[in-house]
C-alpha cells in the first residue's frame, strides 16, 4: 500500500467520521422510504402507482421531486466549479433560473396533467400515442426516449460515482475501503476500470443503492427520496451562506478582493526530491511549492493539480501538472500568512524545476476579469460567456427544461391544479434560495481557498469542510457533503424509471400484450427496472469518453424532439399526427445536424457547429416548431372525435 | 378514424381548462421573454468589457451590473410568480383519471377487428 505524505490530507479526522455517519444515516433513510413505498404498491393500481404514484402528489412531494430531479449533480459540483473558475459572470449564466420554475411547470403542467387523466396515460409516449391515436407516433417517441435516456443513464451513473469518489477522496475510511476492495477484486477482470478501483467501488455503492430503492419502491420511493434530498440541498446552502460571508469578512470585501485577482497560469514542472524517501508515496493534488525571489523577480507560488505516485527509487518526476498563482496580493498572503506555511514546508523534501506555464486564452493578467463579463477562459479567446452564449443559456434552462420528458412525467403526477399553483411558487422560492446564494458562496471560495482551479470539481466538499472547521462545527460537513450526492441520486432514479416504464408499459403492454395480467406486468416492472439499472451500471464501469458532453447532447436533443410536438398537441386543436411527427423528426435531425457538422468543421462531434453563434438547442427548437406548424397546415385536419375528446367541453 | 374537418365552433364550446391553460402558458412565455430582454442586454451593456477600478461599483457587495441585471429581476420574477400563482392562475378541475382507458379502448378495437376478420 502507498501512503499519502503526512499532513496532506484535506479532511480532518472529525470531518471524515461525520461524513461516514451522515452517509450511513442518509442511506438508511432512503431504504426506509422505499419500504414504505412498496407497501403502497400492494394497495393501488400497480402500473399507475409504480410509474406515476397514482397521480396523487401533493405540494411538497411534487415541488421537491420536480426541483430535485431538475437539479442534477451538476448544480452542486459543476456549477460551484464554474463559479470558482470564472467568477461573478455565473450569475448571468444561471440567470434564467429566475423563470425556470414557472416555465418548466407552468407552460405545460396543467394541460399535460388533464390530457393524461383524460386518456389514462402513464408515460410520455402514452400521452403522444393517445392524443393522436397513433401507435406509430407513440413508437417513435419510445425509440427517441430510450435512445437518449440510455446514453444519459450510463452517463449519470458515471457522474454519480465520480461525485462520490470526489467527495470521499482523501478520507481515511475510504482509502482503506478502496485498498480492501482492490485486493478482493484483483482477479475479476470484469470489475476493472480504466478509472481505477476507487471509481468502481463508488459506482457499485451508488449504483446498487439507487437500483435497489428504485426497483423496490417505484415512483413513490423516488419522489420521497427526492423530497429528502431536496431538503438536504437547500439546508446545505442556507448553512453555507452565512459561514462563507463570515469567513470572508462580508460580501463587499470579497468582491473587492476578487476584482484584484488575475487568472492563474497553467503548465507543468519537474518535481525533484531533496531528501530521498525510502518508501513509495502519493503526493496528492493541491501541494504548494514556491520559487524564491531572484534579483528583481518576485517569489512565485505554484500548486500541483493532479496527484502524483512516487516510487521508492524515483528522485525526479517530470511533467507534473501545476498552476501558478498570479495575483501579487494572494501570493504575498499565502507566503507570509499562517494558513499555508505548513504546506510550503514540503519544499524541505521536494522542489520544482523546469517550470513551463501558459496563460489563459482570455482574461490573463487582467484584474477585474472575475467581476465583469464575459469571464476568463483558459481555452476560449472570446471569454467564458459571450453574448450569444448568454442568450443560449436563457433558452437552455427555461425553455429546454420544459421540453424534458423526465419533467413532463412529473407534470402528470400532481393531484390538482391547486397543487400545481402552490408548487410553482414553492419551487420559485426554493431555486431563489439555492442558486444565487451558490454564486455568492463560491465567489467567496476564490478568496478563501485560492489555487483550486486544477481540481475545481472538489471545491464544494473542500469548501464545506473549510467553512465548518473555520466556524468550529466540523460535524456539519457531513450534511453539506451529502447535498451533491443527493442531487445526482435524485436525477438517476427518475431516469431509470423512465426507461423501464418505456419497456414495460409502452412496448410490452401497449404493443405486444395489451391483455397481460397485472401479476405479469408487476413482475416485468420489477425485472426491467432491475435489469436496466444493472446494465447501465456495468456500462459505466468502462464508460465512453465525453460523458459530460453526452449529458449536454441528450438534454438539448430531447427538448428539440419533444417540446414543439407537445406544445402543439396540447394547445392547438388543428395539430395532427403528421405535423407533430415531422416536427419531432426535424428537431432531432436539425440538432443532430449541428453536431455532425461540428465533426467536419471543428473536428469533433462534441464541438457542435454554432450557426449564427447559437447553441444547437436553439436551432433544433426553431426548426422543430417551424416544421411542426408548416407540416400541420399542409396536411389534412385531425379526426373530429380526437379534437372533441381533448379540446371540447364535456357534456 | 374519420378525417373530418373541425366544426366551426364558438369559443365557449372549448374546454375551459384548455382555454385557461393556453392563456396562462402565453403569459408565462411572455414573462420569460421579458426576463430575457431585461437581464441579458442590461448585463451586456453594463457588465461586459474593460474593468475600471475607479468606476466599478457594488450594491450590497454584488457587482452593480448583476444586482440590477440579475438579482432585482429575479426578485421581481418571484413577485410576479407569487401573484400569478395565487391571484391569476385558475384553479381548474382536472377531472378524474381514466386509469386503463386507453388500453381498454385498444383492446376493444383489437377484438372488434378480430371479430370482423372472423366474419369475413
Amino acid at each position: 500500500m502507498v501512503d499519502s505524505l503526512p499532513g496532506m490530507l484535506l479532511f480532518a479526522e472529525d470531518s471524515s467520521t461525520a461524513v461516514l455517519v451522515t452517509f450511513l444515516v442518509y442511506m438508511l433513510g432512503v431504504f426506509a422510504l422505499a419500504a414504505v413505498s412498496n407497501r403502497l404498491l400492494q394497495k393501488k393500481s400497480f402500473l399507475s402507482e409504480y410509474f406515476l404514484g397514482s397521480r396523487s402528489l401533493g405540494v411538497w412531494a411534487f415541488a421537491l421531486t420536480f426541483a430535485a430531479t431538475s437539479s442534477s449533480g451538476g448544480s452542486f459540483m459543476g456549477f460551484p466549479s464554474k463559479i470558482y473558475t470564472h467568477g461573478w459572470v455565473l450569475a448571468l449564466w444561471i440567470g434564467s433560473y429566475m423563470v425556470v420554475p414557472i416555465c418548466t411547470m407552468g407552460l405545460l403542467g396543467k394541460r399535460m396533467n388533464q390530457v393524461a387523466r383524460l386518456s389514462g396515460s402513464i408515460t410520455v409516449p402514452d400521452v403522444i400515442r393517445d392524443r393522436f391515436h397513433s401507435a406509430k407516433f407513440g413508437l417513435l417517441a419510445i425509440v427517441l426516449i430510450v435512445f437518449f435516456m440510455s446514453f444519459n443513464l450510463v452517463a449519470q451513473f458515471k457522474a454519480g460515482a465520480m461525485i462520490l469518489k470526489t467527495l470521499l477522496a482523501n478520507m481515511e475510511f475510504f482509502l482503506s475501503g478502496v485498498t480492501a476492495f482492490s485486493s478482493a477484486t484483483g482477479g475479476m477482470s470484469w470489475l476493472q476500470s480504466p478509472e481505477g478501483p476507487s471509481y468502481v467501488l463508488c459506482l457499485l455503492v451508488f449504483g446498487i443503492a439507487v437500483i435497489v430503492y428504485t426497483t423496490y419502491g417505484g415512483f413513490h420511493a423516488v419522489v420521497w427520496t427526492d423530497v429528502m434530498q431536496g431538503i438536504i440541498m437547500v439546508v446545505g446552502v442556507i448553512i453555507m451562506l452565512p459561514l462563507a460571508l463570515g469567513a470572508v469578512g462580508g460580501l463587499d470585501n470579497a468582491t473587492q478582493e476578487l476584482a484584484k485577482q488575475t487568472p492563474p497560469y497553467k503548465g507543468t514542472a519537474t518535481l525533484v526530491e531533496v531528501i530521498p524517501e525510502s518508501q513509495p508515496y502519493v503526493l496528492p493534488a493541491g501541494a504548494w511549492f514556491s520559487l524564491p525571489a531572484n534579483g528583481d523577480a518576485k517569489p512565485r507560488l505554484f500548486r500541483t493539480t493532479k496527484g502524483v505516485s512516487v516510487s521508492a527509487d524515483q528522485s525526479r518526476i517530470a511533467d507534473v501538472p501545476i498552476l501558478e498563482i498570479t495575483t501579487p496580493d494572494v501570493v504575498k498572503r499565502l507566503l507570509t500568512g499562517d494558513s499555508q506555511v505548513k504546506a510550503v514546508a514540503l519544499e524541505m523534501r521536494l522542489r520544482l524545476e523546469d517550470v513551463k506555464v501558459e496563460k489563459y486564452k482570455s482574461g490573463a493578467d487582467e484584474p477585474g476579469v472575475y467581476v465583469t463579463g464575459p469571464g476568463p477562459s483558459p481555452t476560449d479567446p472570446n471569454g467564458f460567456l459571450p453574448l450569444s452564449l448568454a442568450i443560449s443559456f436563457f433558452f437552455m434552462w427555461a425553455i429546454s427544461g420544459a421540453g424534458q420528458p423526465s419533467n413532463m412525467v412529473r407534470l402528470m403526477a400532481f393531484n390538482s391544479s391547486r397543487t400545481l399553483k402552490r408548487s410553482i411558487f414553492t419551487v420559485a422560492i426554493y431555486y431563489t434560495a439555492i442558486y444565487f446564494p451558490l454564486v455568492i458562496i463560491f465567489t467567496c471560495a476564490r478568496i478563501l481557498m485560492p489555487g483550486m482551479e486544477g481540481e475545481s470539481d472538489r471545491i464544494m466538499p473542500a469548501m464545506a469542510v473549510f467553512l465548518t472547521d473555520h466556524a468550529g462545527v466540523g460535524w456539519l460537513a457531513g450534511l453539506l457533503i451529502a447535498a451533491p450526492f443527493a442531487a445526482v441520486m435524485s436525477t438517476v432514479d427518475s431516469f431509470l424509471l423512465m426507461i423501464s416504464s418505456a419497456l414495460v408499459r409502452d412496448i410490452y403492454q401497449r404493443n405486444i400484450n395489451p391483455e397481460a395480467e397485472e401479476k405479469i406486468i408487476k413482475r416485468l416492472s420489477y425485472f426491467f427496472t432491475l435489469v436496466v439499472g444493472i446494465v447501465a451500471m456495468f456500462g459505466a464501469i468502462s464508460p465512453p469518453q465525453f460523458l459530460q458532453d453526452i449529458i449536454v447532447y441528450v438534454g438539448s436533443g430531447l427538448a428539440a424532439c419533444f417540446l414543439a410536438p407537445m406544445v402543439f398537441a396540447l394547445y392547438w386543436p388543428r395539430s395532427n399526427v403528421q405535423g407533430c411527427t415531422a416536427g419531432m423528426l426535424a428537431g432531432f435531425g436539425a440538432h443532430l445536424g449541428m453536431y455532425v457538422t461540428g465533426m467536419f468543421v471543428n473536428g469533433s462531434f462534441f464541438q457542435p457547429y454554432q450557426l449564427l453563434n447559437f447553441d444547437p438547442i436553439i436551432i433544433g427548437l426553431f426548426v422543430s416548431f417551424g416544421v411542426t406548424y408548416v407540416a400541420t397546415v399542409v396536411t389534412p385536419p385531425p379526426p373530429e372525435e380526437l379534437v372533441r375528446k381533448y379540446f371540447y367541453r364535456k357534456t | 378514424m374519420n378525417s373530418a374537418p373541425i366544426p366551426e365552433s364558438p369559443a365557449d364550446e372549448y374546454d375551459p381548462v384548455f382555454l385557461h391553460s393556453r392563456r396562462e402558458a402565453a403569459i408565462i412565455f411572455g414573462l420569460w421573454f421579458v426576463a430575457l430582454l431585461w437581464s441579458v442586454p442590461y448585463c451586456y451593456f453594463n457588465g461586459f468589457g474593460k474593468y475600471d477600478a475607479a468606476t466599478f461599483e457594488t450594491v450590497l457587495g454584488i457587482p452593480k451590473w448583476l444586482f440590477w441585471g440579475i438579482l432585482v429581476p429575479w426578485l421581481a420574477a418571484d413577485v410576479f410568480t407569487t401573484w400569478f400563482c395565487f391571484c391569476y392562475m385558475k384553479e381548474d378541475d382536472l377531472g378524474e383519471a381514466h386509469e386503463g382507458a386507453d388500453l381498454a379502448e385498444e383492446v376493444a378495437e383489437m377484438h372488434a377487428a378480430e371479430r370482423k376478420e372472423d366474419r369475413d
